[in-house]
């Protein structure tokens, strides 16, 4: 086997030390891709509201007008992420994975305190280098539960939490609007409000409000619940004229090939060619 | 009180007494800020320039327009050039690229690098874009001033030294500049390179920027003192050429500029892609065809070379 | 423990004067006509500090200046020019003329060389001769007349497009038809209008509202196209006309 191939499973670290010098040193390491953000969740009478804007960027580009920050733990559990795009991803998809398993194993519906461990414990693991910022809710055995797990491990648990740089915008709207035993309609609309306060006000956020309403009895994502911002008309159309690329010479192949097959004469009285 | 009432109320002396206190140029107009003077009325008036209010005001410069030092920094200041100009039998031929450069973007592709000082004098660019335009327009100036006073063109060692001495006079405060002054004088053709660290240099043949070395190439193994004009031309667009094919801040069209007895003459402007496929058209002394593409290409260019039916 | 690091080892502190405000403004010259455009987001960081901040300013009847980078220097430095323009209108009982106002600017920004405007400027508007300008200005006063110029945040955006839609490049014309040197005013007002539209889409510092300055040379009138739009007219003194075409970006 190869020295340089790892038998030790998760990260690589192999690079670390090299990049923080070459860091050090003024060299520009490659952005990753950050949900800005702002996600929400919020408890109601009968369970939980998820909220998610829907824009990912790269310092200040937009890298995605529309990608979907509530991820999938279990049928009655789901996960917001702000902070790395692939960190919040693959970290919710291991969850949930384990979470999958542990189910089986155990032959009981997960609880949303289990994913929350296993979230922060694999976060504090690796000391903030995976940088996910999390909303964790959902409905188990024991009723409604919602968390914020923050990159280092740290975990919180209330009754309405905001998270990544919108979250002071949501928070606000949150801090004003919520209270105990909201009607779902009344907590969905919270939510929106939430939401739209980070899409407008935070630089971070943009697009769309994605929102996930967990009930004891089912749980519905309604992607794109809200488009507040959809792309405006072009004045003018941008095609282009054949021909418009200039080339230096020009050679046109015929892709028709015609080959003749001559089948070679069996020789009179020859032994046959062995093909066994 | 009004600045405005002011300028005709103050005295000569009040204006002395006023200089001296802590106000800085810009609070207080000048009455050369009011008229024309080319703009350059604040220079006459002795001090110039706004310093920032810190123990090193060059540091803080640096800090905040080095983008070599830090890419991220704020103000970037245009840098990236290749320009040459040489002395031979027929003059002087200057020939410089049009592209400027903030980091690795391409800031603009139609810069004027040769600054025309007066009919008999040429000084070209290179770093720092606004150092090289400001002060030589203002050398400008000077020249003239000198033709008023002595009745005489000014002689391009002493125009280079003027500017010499001004540039060095800022020495360690951040300018810079690696420019090529080039004129027609009572001695004939000459050259002299002056940049902001205090050289000045008399000398045949100069190549200034980032792309110098790949010009030099070129200029080197062409040049002769007894190049016809149209050879001369030739060698300066070949030489842009080979620095804009190869120096990835050097590029976009190549201006050229003859200097003879009578003054200085611009040539043309010339595509650097254009001469790369092309070639400079139907111009005295270029062989016809492309610089670089036909050379490098012609019938070798694909392993589908042989003719096919379509 | 506390950290003691502070005490014994000494604490260096810069002076740092200047923010990034973002936004975007672009200008561009027609054979007779300039147009000059900026967005009004106004932003530090992640925080919108203002959806409308002007960054475009009319400076005499045919001369508009663009202003990007550091809010706060970029509006002290209009208004010291509009302040030398003034003077200039006192002592010589005209307007100064456009090439004039460039050359003024270079030496205003110049005399910062030391301590610079973290400014980008773009001056647009009608040359002595009647045709359309456009001048681009670096931090300390290097310029150049063009044809078309993006600056700002989303100018890396903007300006491949500009150049491909205005100065053709890296287009081949058709036999026999060339690419015409200056686009009617109908078609730069789209272009600048998707540009703007397109750079808030992709870039998160631009947004909110689009200024679009319209200087139109001596006794030319609007085409019907771009009258229709009911741009706002500015009173000027006759000869050169400027209008002033509002619209909404998205503000997310």
């Amino acid at each position: 086997m190869s020295a340089f191939h790892s038998t030790k499973p998760g990260f690589d670290f192999s690079n670390a030390n090299r990049n923080a010098f070459l860091e050090g040193k003024g060299v520009k390491m490659p952005k990753a891709t950050s949900t800005g953000t702002t996600i929400v969740g919020c408890l109601f009478k009968d369970g939980i509201v998820l909220g998610a804007d829907t824009r990912a960027t790269a310092g200040e580009i937009v890298a995605d007008k529309n990608c979907e920050k509530i991820h999938y733990i279990s049928e009655s559990i789901r996960c917001c992420g702000a902070g790395t795009a692939a960190d919040t991803e693959f970290i919710t998809a291991l969850i949930s994975s384990n979470i999958e398993l542990h189910a089986l194993s155990t032959g009981r519906k997960p609880r949303v305190v289990t994913a929350m461990t296993m979230l922060k414990q694999r976060l504090f693991q690796h000391q903030g280098h995976i940088g996910a910022a999390l909303v964790l809710g959902g409905v188990d055995a024991t009723g409604a539960h919602l968390f914020t797990v923050a990159p280092h491990g740290s975990t919180d648990k209330l009754p309405y939490v905001t998270m990544g740089s919108g979250s002071l915008a949501a928070m606000a709207v949150f801090e004003s609007g919520w209270r105990p035993n909201l009607e779902r309609a009344e907590a969905l609309q919270l939510v929106v409000a939430a939401i739209s306060a980070g899409i407008f006000n935070d630089l971070g956020s943009g697009s769309n409000v994605d929102a996930c309403v967990i009930t004891a009895t089912e749980t519905e994502m309604l992607r794109n619940y809200v488009m507040p911002n959809v792309r405006v008309e072009k004045e003018r159309k941008y095609g282009f004229r054949r021909g418009t690329t200039a080339w230096t010479r020009e050679k046109v192949r015929d892709l028709i090939v015609s080959e003749e097959i001559r089948p070679i004469a069996v020789i009179a009285g020859g032994e046959e060619m062995d093909t066994s | 009180m009004n600045s405005l009432v002011r300028q005709f109320l103050i005295t000569d002396a009040d204006r002395e007494t006023e200089r001296s206190s802590e106000l800085t140029n810009e609070d207080r107009p000048s009455d050369a800020l009011w008229g024309s003077q080319a703009g350059f009325g604040h220079l006459v008036e002795g001090h110039a320039f706004n310093i920032p209010a810190v123990p090193d005001p060059s540091a803080f410069l640096r800090l905040h327009t080095d983008d070599h030092a830090d890419p991220n920094c704020k103000i970037k200041i245009q840098h990236g050039t290749t320009t040459l100009a040489f002395r031979f039998q027929g003059g002087v031929i200057v020939a410089v690229d049009s592209r400027a450069t903030a980091g690795s973007y391409i800031a603009s592709g139609t810069v004027k690098k040769v600054i025309e000082i007066n009919p008999y004098l040429l000084g070209t660019m290179a770093g720092g874009a606004a150092d090289c335009q400001y002060w030589e327009t203002y050398l400008g100036i000077q020249c003239r001033l000198h033709e008023l006073r002595n009745r005489e063109r000014i002689s391009v060692a002493a125009a280079s030294k003027y500017l010499s001495n001004l540039v060095y006079s800022y020495k360690g405060m951040g300018l810079s500049m690696g420019t090529m002054i080039c004129g027609w004088d009572k001695t004939g053709p000459t050259i002299f390179y002056v940049d902001s660290d205090g050289s000045r240099l008399k000398g045949d043949l100069f190549s200034v920027g980032s792309g110098s070395t790949f010009a030099y190439g070129v200029l080197d193994q062409g040049y002769r003192w007894d190049m016809t004009d149209e050879e001369a031309q030739e060698l300066g667009r070949r030489s842009i050429y080979a620095a804009g094919h190869r120096d990835a801040f050097s590029g976009n069209t190549c201006n050229l500029y003859h200097v003879k007895e009578d003054g200085w003459k611009f040539i043309g402007n010339y595509d650097i892609t254009k001469l790369h496929y092309d070639g400079p058209g139907a111009v005295p002394g270029a062989p016809g065809g492309g610089y670089g593409y036909d050379v490098r290409t012609d019938s070798r260019f694909s392993t589908l070379s042989e003719p096919v039916a379509a | 423990m506390p950290d003691m690091s502070a005490i014994v080892n000494p604490q260096q502190r810069q002076f740092n004067p200047y923010a990034e405000n973002g936004g975007t403004i672009l200008a561009i010259a027609g054979a007779d006509f300039t147009v000059i455009a900026g967005d009004t987001r106004q932003s530090e960081g992640y925080s919108i500090q203002t959806r409308y901040a002007p960054k475009v300013f009319r400076l005499t009847d045919r001369a508009v200046l663009a202003v990007n980078g550091f809010a706060a220097d970029g509006n002290m430095f209009v208004k010291k020019v509009k302040q030398r323009l003034e003077w200039y209108r006192h002592a010589h009982a005209k307007d100064m003329p456009l090439r004039a106002i460039a050359r003024l600017i270079q030496t205003m920004l110049y005399a910062q060389r030391f301590f610079p405007y973290y400014v980008y400027n773009i001056l647009g508007g009608i040359e002595e001769d009647g045709t359309g300008a456009v001048y681009s200005f670096d931090p300390v006063g290097s310029y150049e007349r063009e044809t078309c110029r993006a600056a700002g945040a989303a100018q890396s955006l903007v300006q491949p497009f500009l150049d491909n839609q205005i100065y053709f490049k890296n287009q081949t014309a058709a036999q026999g038809s060339p690419h015409p040197a200056h686009l009617p005013l109908p078609d730069v007002l789209s272009i600048v209008i998707d540009s703007f539209t397109s750079a808030t889409e992709r870039h998160i510092e631009v947004g909110d509202g689009l200024e679009m300055y319209i200087v139109l040379a001596r006794g030319r009138t609007l085409p019907d196209a771009v009258a229709g739009l009911r741009p706002q007219e500015l009173p000027s003194a006759g000869g050169e006309k400027v209008f002033v075409l509002k619209r909404d970006l998205k503000k997310d």
